[in-house]
């Protein structure tokens, strides 16, 4: 085996519809046993880069390696290494669940037992119930499992919790943890900005078929190196200019809503809520944020390439 | 590059194919509605036609019997059901469904995938036609005749080829699996009524005779009946029907690989 370094490399990828590009030189790489999570608004070039990858589509440029192999050839041997759960992928909906687990299992040299990937995703009550009848959560468990059954080195996870509820994700996400504390690498696309904040060690944000921003959930588009923002109601009788002095960016008042936009938030609010003490004041709803990585990959994906840099 | 996997071999695969057979079989026999289609229809219309026209002769076939006609020519509707009908009609699911999709991402090579699922229905014709052929020879009569059965396994093979492929094939030209069952029916319906299936084309116009006999449904009837024709001697073979049925299965092998061809991902150009 051709030791790569990286599960995944990437560079200069391009794929082009028509004389149209749908993505112009992207790069990337992915570790081994790291979660890598791919995200972007529907039309950015997501699926078409996945499906490369995944040796489902052809690249029109560049270089793209999976485990060392080229998914364009089509190798057996990168298929029996690599598990795919595709978004909206149906299945032979007159088998069981078991059946079916045991059936995909069967194509691969070394797989796991079925009644062990069942329990994985938990589906060990449904075992001999028809895939057909399934309800959309279990079937993308489903999914999950039929990924899994041939104990693959990395998985493709597009849109992986799509349809469940705040549970099943919750649950979905411990199970992705898991197989990646096996030191699987995992290859995240998603459209829930929690979903990438729980699990991925790396971001990469996709808009118009390019890649604008890459990093950890925490770093990405500068987002640590942000102001905070500090907001409160103010008791009636006060006003702004009564509030001590704190090295703000801004500070507004709307109706009784203060904000205060600063990159020192401890001391700020510290001064704040001082302040407030000492008066005896109710200072309500009292908060301090940092931008939810939602923020920044709004920001970033705005229609408008020009507001995106601010 | 070496690798941790085994490497394939031809001996695995081939044990992967039967593997298959034993699945598609299974999702098969469970859908009901699917063995209302090709088992259900094809008797009862045996049962219908025939009981139509009970006692009755073909005067322009010598007067042979109308039950030495239907069988055979309900065996032909069979095949072509269990055939062509359920393979184009099910591939266009499989392929909307995105099984076709899910199968391509694994291990298991596309040759062997679809060499599961033309064997799976080497099996249900196989049931099909003992079936028939059984119900023909209770009810109606109608035997198999020692002397004539290389003409009706010759006729069965070439016909189970060039529909099963051409089933395949035709999947290409059905743009979504709800419009599949209209199309496929669109095609083969009209055509059973100038191809033998229900009546003699004996008395048809010339422009009709002349379009079902390039069609190989009339090829497949008109073979079958050969074999089971009384006035028949020799072994059964009827040699411009067969030649008919072996152009239509090249024609099939080759819609069938043009399709198999067809990357899966790229959106329809």
């Amino acid at each position: 085996m051709t030791s790569a370094q990286n599960a995944i490399a990437v560079t200069g990828l391009r794929k082009s519809y028509s004389g149209v590009d749908a993505v112009r030189d992207v790069s990337f790489e992915v570790a081994r046993g790291e979660v890598f999570c791919l995200l972007g608004p529907n039309g950015a070039g997501k699926t078409t880069t996945v499906e490369i990858l995944e040796g489902y589509r052809t690249r029109t440029g560049g270089e793209v390696s999976v485990l060392g192999m080229d998914p364009a050839r089509g190798q057996r041997d990168l298929r029996e290494r690599v598990g795919i759960v595709l978004q909206q992928c149906g299945v032979q909906a007159d088998l069981t669940v078991a059946e079916l687990v045991e059936m995909y299992g069967r194509y691969h040299t070394q797989r796991r037992r079925v009644d062990e990937v069942i329990e994985l995703v938990e589906l060990g009550e449904k075992r001999d119930v028809r895939a057909g009848k399934l309800s959309g959560g279990q079937r993308r468990r489903l999914d999950l499992a039929l990924a899994l059954v041939g104990d693959p080195e990395l998985i493709f996870l597009d849109e992986p919790t799509t349809g469940f509820d705040p549970a099943a994700r919750r649950q979905a996400w411990s199970t992705i943890r898991s197989l990646c504390s096996l030191g699987k690498t995992i290859f995240l696309t998603t459209h829930f900005m929690d979903e990438a904040q729980n699990l991925a060690a790396r971001v990469a944000v996709m808009r118009a078929g390019e890649i604008i921003a890459a990093g950890t959930p925490d770093e990405l588009g500068g987002r640590n190196l942000r102001p905070a923002e500090i907001r409160f109601s103010l008791p009636t009788g006060w006003s702004l200019g009564d509030i001590p002095s704190v090295p703000a960016l801004e500070r507004t008042l709307e109706a009784d809503r203060v904000l205060v936009v600063t990159t020192e938030p401890v001391l700020s609010a510290q001064r704040i809520t001082t302040w407030a003490l000492e008066r005896d004041l109710d200072l309500g709803r009292f908060s301090v944020s940092q931008p939810t990585l939602e923020d920044i990959y709004l920001e970033l994906t705005r229609a408008d390439p020009e507001e995106a840099v601010r | 590059m070496s690798s941790v996997f085994a490497p394939p071999s031809l001996r695995r695969d081939l044990s992967l194919v039967l593997w298959q057979i034993r699945y598609e079989q299974r999702a098969y026999w469970r859908n009901r509605g699917r063995g209302v289609f090709t088992f259900v229809f094809p008797l009862m219309f045996l049962v219908i036609f025939a009981s139509l026209d009970k006692g009755r002769h073909i005067s322009t076939r010598g007067g042979i019997s109308y039950d030495d006609f239907f069988v055979p020519g309900i065996l032909a509707y069979g095949v072509i059901a269990t055939t062509f009908v359920n393979m184009a009609i099910g591939t266009a699911v499989l392929r909307d469904a995105g099984v076709l999709k899910r199968m391509q991402g694994t291990p298991l090579p596309r040759w062997a995938y679809v060499a599961a699922r033309i064997g799976s229905t080497v099996l249900i014709v196989l049931a099909m036609t003992v079936l028939t052929l059984a119900l023909g020879a209770a009810a109606y009569g109608v035997h198999v005749r020692a002397s004539t059965l290389p003409g009706l396994i010759a006729t069965l093979v070439l016909g189970s080829a060039a529909f099963t492929t051409l089933g395949i094939g035709v999947t290409r030209f059905i743009p979504n699996a709800e419009a599949a069952p209209v199309i496929v029916n669109l095609l083969v319906l009209p055509l059973t009524f100038i191809s033998s299936i229900w009546f003699p084309p004996d008395q048809l116009p010339k422009a009709m005779n002349d379009i079902a006999k390039f069609f190989p449904i009339r090829a497949l009837a008109d073979g079958l009946q050969f074999a089971f024709d009384p006035r028949t001697l020799g072994a059964g073979l009827n040699s411009a029907d067969l030649r008919t049925l072996a152009i239509w299965a090249a024609v099939g092998i080759f819609l069938m690989v043009r399709f198999l061809r067809q990357p899966l991902g790229e959106p329809a150009a």
